[in-house]
Parts: structure tokens; sequence; C-alpha cells
């Protein structure tokens, strides 16, 4: 496979740039490779590293025979009526294939975006990624949406397959319209002794967000992940996560910080310590910026081995008035103090945020809490 | 250029502080001694507007400014700065953040040097630090913040004794820097042990008791007087 089999080369506008650069899109010579769909169709998929083949799903299929049993193999159609739909409408399948060669090293991010252009669009997506035994990928994904662009529905199903040994990193984005819907659902196996970090950024205003995901860790397998989850007035998001440590030596970390500045955040967290000798953490932390807001965060366990280590710690509170005192009594406006706050509750210091991406994510912070997104 | 004129201080029913009058020229450090309970936290607090002490007679003015009315933001931004004695830690916000967002990334470096702290500047603010650094870390604060006007409260209680010269020296180095304009600082310092009177410039102390100053006088000299006979006023 050579990187021009894998290349379509279509230009994206200047406005489709403008707002992927919003959600972490960087020009396709600079990363590993690039993927973005718009509408019902991909229109760039470009490789850079003979390591990484990425094409759309309908292509793989025909390419490679074993993609077939890959598809909904983690995502069971009938567990809902919206996937039941969502399987028989894709008798085409919209969306990508991503698949990193065993051993590949591929030192640039690969990137991949989801654009929604039509105002009132209902818009279904399948992907696939596949990351070999043994390879070494840090993956930058987001979802965008015009300024003009308010309702519509978004439903995605991602199933992603991580090889023994592998590490993968990746940082997701989304930023739809303000009056949209999405359901997503997100499958990942994780095989033995793989590493993987994920961080989600939901901040955007949206009016119901429900996101739905499970992960299966195999022996010797490490996962840690993040969600940061903000909530303006008027917006819904549900986050249902369940994590599986199906065999020894699986260990997984999973951190929701969730901020209410007036909306509703849901936060249902499962963690299973399927075999012995696993370990695993669920931190849901909340913050409520305003009392017209609700969060809820249900942290669960369930052991099915004696020695099957699980704990979880949840919170939720307002901003503490003795750290805004001191924050402003160092000359802070009141507004900034709670923005710095905010800040330091969602960690976005933390090293799994990209540098580049950093900056962004802390402007739309304060954007999204004086009701600009 | 800070002048408190019969100032009555009172949480709800409570009086806290009584009919209190004092001032701090421009350039004068002054200090406050008194035992546990006397109303020496409650009197800087008061000054610097915090949360739940009332003003209910008299007046505070920072030159010449009338204080009251103000939140405790308007008072720092007019040029006053407290270091806390018992700060809150402030998660994911590391001192390198704290001193960007008071615009005083500049003067962290020098600040954290001078005080022992530059392995701080990556930490989180007040997280895990121990009580003689959370000590440390309100004065780096003040080199970051640098207000006209300092209130410390305590500054050497818990410092090990090799950093309390180092807190002495930053806060003399602190109060004798001009302001951008050229204009003089000044200080209000509580001490219990005294111990910072051997490095701090001091030019005047007080003896707070029982809500009310009872006497003012050179601050060694006030100090020795304590350590004999306690505080109450000389006879």
């Amino acid at each position: 496979m050579t990187q021009a089999d894998t290349t379509m080369a279509a230009e994206l506008s200047a406005e489709e740039e403008a707002i992927l650069k919003e959600v972490g899109y960087s020009d396709p010579t600079s990363r590993g490779a690039t993927t973005v769909l718009v509408d019902h169709a991909l229109r760039l998929t470009r490789s850079e590293h003979e390591g990484v083949e990425v094409m759309s799903i309908q292509d793989a299929l025909m390419r490679y025979d074993w993609v077939q049993d890959l598809m909904f193999s983690l995502v069971e159609p009938d567990e809902n009526e919206l996937l039941r739909q969502a399987s028989e409408l894709l008798q085409d399948p919209i969306g990508h294939f991503l698949y990193v060669h065993p051993g590949a090293k591929v030192s640039a991010p690969l990137q991949s975006f989801t654009v929604m252009e039509r105002p009132q669009e209902r818009q279904f997506t399948h992907n696939i990624t596949v990351i070999g035994e043994g390879a070494d990928v840090e993956m930058i994904s987001g979802s965008a949406v015009p300024a003009r662009v308010h309702a519509g529905h978004h439903v995605s199903i991602e199933e992603a397959f991580i090889g023994k040994g592998a590490r993968c990193r990746s940082i997701s984005i989304e930023h739809w319209g303000s009056r949209m819907s999405v359901d997503s659902y997100a499958r990942t196996k994780v095989d033995d002794g793989a590493e993987v970090t994920t961080n989600q950024i939901m901040l955007s205003s949206i009016k119901r967000s429900v996101s739905d995901t499970q992960m299966f860790i195999g022996a010797d397998a490490r996962c840690s992940d993040q969600a940061i989850i903000f909530a303006p007035s008027g917006t819904e998001r549900v986050f249902n996560t369940q994590t599986t440590l199906l065999a020894p030596g699986a260990r997984s970390e999973s951190i929701a910080r969730m901020v209410s500045a007036g909306g509703t955040i849901t936060n249902n967290a499962l963690l299973i310590g399927a075999a012995e000798h696993t370990n695993g953490f669920l931190g849901c932390d909340g913050l409520l910026l305003s009392s017209d807001g609700e969060i809820t965060a249900t942290p669960a366990l369930r052991a099915k081995s004696a020695e099957a280590v699980l704990s979880h710690e949840a919170s939720v509170g307002m901003i503490d008035r003795d750290k805004l005192t001191y924050l402003m009594a160092s000359g802070l406006s009141e507004d900034r103090a709670r923005d710095l706050i905010v800040q330091g509750f969602l960690s976005l210091k933390d090293d799994y945020i990209p540098a580049g991406l950093r900056q962004r994510v802390t402007e739309m912070i304060a954007s999204a809490q004086s009701g600009g997104m | 250029m800070l002048d408190v004129d019969h100032m009555t201080v009172a949480i709800g029913d409570a009086i806290l502080l009584a009919d209190i009058s004092l001032t701090v020229p421009a350039g004068e450090t002054h200090v406050l001694l008194g035992p546990n309970g006397s109303g020496k936290s409650t009197f800087l607090s008061a000054i610097m507007g915090l949360e739940p002490f009332e003003l209910t007679a008299g007046t505070i003015r920072f030159r010449g400014i009338d204080l009251a009315g103000l939140g405790v933001s308007e008072r720092a931004q007019h040029g006053i700065g407290m270091a806390f004695q018992r700060p809150p830690s402030i998660e994911g916000v590391s001192v390198a953040e704290f001193a960007a967002a008071v615009g005083g990334a500049d003067r962290l470096a020098h600040g954290a040097e001078l005080l022992d702290l530059e392995a701080f500047v990556d930490r989180d603010v007040a997280v895990g630090f121990s009580g003689g650094e959370i000590k440390r870390w309100e004065v780096l604060k003040l080199f970051l913040q640098k207000p006209d006007f300092f209130l410390f409260d305590e500054p050497e209680s818990g410092v090990d004794m090799e950093h309390i010269s180092a807190v002495g020296m930053a806060i003399n180095e602190l109060v004798a820097e001009p302001g951008p304009d050229g204009a003089k600082r000044g200080a209000l310092l509580i001490t219990h042990t005294g111990l910072i009177l051997d490095y701090v410039n001091a030019d005047q102390a007080h003896i707070m008791n029982g809500g009310r100053i009872i006497h003012s006088g050179p601050p060694k000299e006030l100090f020795a007087h304590i350590q004999a006979s306690g505080y109450v006023a000389p006879g």
C-alpha cells in the first residue's frame, strides 16, 4: 500500500478549514494522516506515513475482507432503536477506516474530523480504527459546524481495535450547533499489553448530547481516560461509560470533570473488574457555577473477582467562596477569578492535552461561561 | 497612607473590634502584637474587606479613599494586598499560572529565588505545601501582585529558622521598593512570636488586646516589654 492509494485530496474551503482549526485541525502535511468527513461524504483522506492507511469505510470493506468482521463487532445493532436504524441505513456506510500497520511508529498525530454543513441535517457515520500490534500513535479528532448551522441530528458509531502492545494517545474536541442533538457510540477493544490514553473535551452549547462509551481492556493493558464536560444554560449532556477489565493485569483510570453553568450533566460510569489482579479507578467531579444547573454523578463498581481492586470518588459542589475571595484579594475580578478556578478544576495543564490545543480550550471555556458558544 | 479612624467591626450582633484608630504613614512598616483572639487577624481582614466582617462604625481610608462599600477586588485594585494566614488550596492552578493571571510573571523568578521557592513554580497554589511553605508562598504572592500596601498575617509562623530571615528580607524589599509613580509603600504586620522583628525594618508597634489597641511604641522595646510583662500597656 502506498500513500497515493489512500489519498483523496479534495480541497477544503477556507470556512471549513477555519472551523476545523477551532477543534484541532492542522495542515495535512504536518499530520501523519488526515480524514475529513463533510455531511455525507469523505471530503479528504490523506496519509503522510507509509505505515498508515486511511480510506472510506466502503473502500475498506471492498479492499480487506476482514473489515466486514470488525464492523458491528463491538456495537450491537439491536442495542436500541437508534442503532438499529443506523445499521439499516448504512447500506452505503459513511465513515472512515484508519489502519495503522503493526509496528508503525508515527510521530505526527493522525487527525480525523466530521463537519455538518447543512442545517437540520440527519447525519449517520461509522468509523473503524485499527491500531496494529506494537504500533505507536497520537490521534486528534473533532467535530464542527459552521456558525450558521444550529440544528440537526448527528449519530456516530466508532469501533476501535488497539493491538497487542500498541500505544495510542487521543484527544477529541466537539463543537456542534447549539440546538443540535448528538448520539455517539464508541467502543474500544484494547488488546493485551496495550496502553491507551483518551481525552474528550465537550464544551459547546448543544441541545442534547448522549455519549455512550465502552472499553474492553485485555491482560496487562492500561487505559487512562479523561473527560472534560461543560454545560452552559440550555445544554443537556448525558455521558455513559462502561469500562471492563477483562483479564489479569488490566488497569484503568477514568476521570470525568464536569462543569455546569446552568445546563444539565448526567454521568453514569460503570467499572467492571471481570478478572483477578485487575485495578481500576473512577473519578467523577462536578462543579456547579449556578444553582440553575444540575449535575448527577453516578459511579458504580462491579467486581467479578475477589482480587479485583476497584475504587471511585465523586463530588459535586459550587465554587468555593474562600477560593474566590482569595483570588479577588489578589486583584482579580470576580469573573477572572471564576475562570481561573474553573480552568484549574478542569486541569487543563495536564500533559494529556497537546500544548497547542490548551490555549484554545481555555478560550472556549471563557467563551462558554460568558454565553458566547 | 492607611488611616483607620474609630473603627468598629462586627459579625452580626457580635462586636469584635471597638473604636480602633491607627495610622500607617507611607514608607513605614507597623507591627501588631497581641495574644490569641485579641482581634489582630480580624483587623487585617476588615481592612481587606473579607467576609463576614462588617464595618459598623468609623472609617478606613487608604490614600484618602474611603474603603467603605468597596469589595475585596476593588480594595486590591486600589493597591492593598494581604498575605493570608491560612490560604485555600487552588487545585489545578500552578504558581506560574497564578503569576501570569495577576500580571506578575516577570517577578516570579526573583521572588521565588529570594524565598527559596524555585521548585514550587510548577506546583499548584498551596496544594500540599507545609505550614512554612505556605507562609513563604504568601509573601511570594505579594511579590507577584505588587500592591502598594501590605498586610502580613503572622508571616513567620511555622517557618523554619533558616527561612525566617529570607521572609524578613523579602518583606523589607517589598516595602522599600517605590511604587510605579515613585510613591512609598507601607505595611502592617502581625507577629505572634516576634522572631520576624530581628529581620524586618519595623517603625512602630501596637499592642492589641480585647479588640482594642491599648498601646503603641518602638517595636523592639514593646516586644521586650511583652516578653517581661505580657500583653498589657507599660505602666
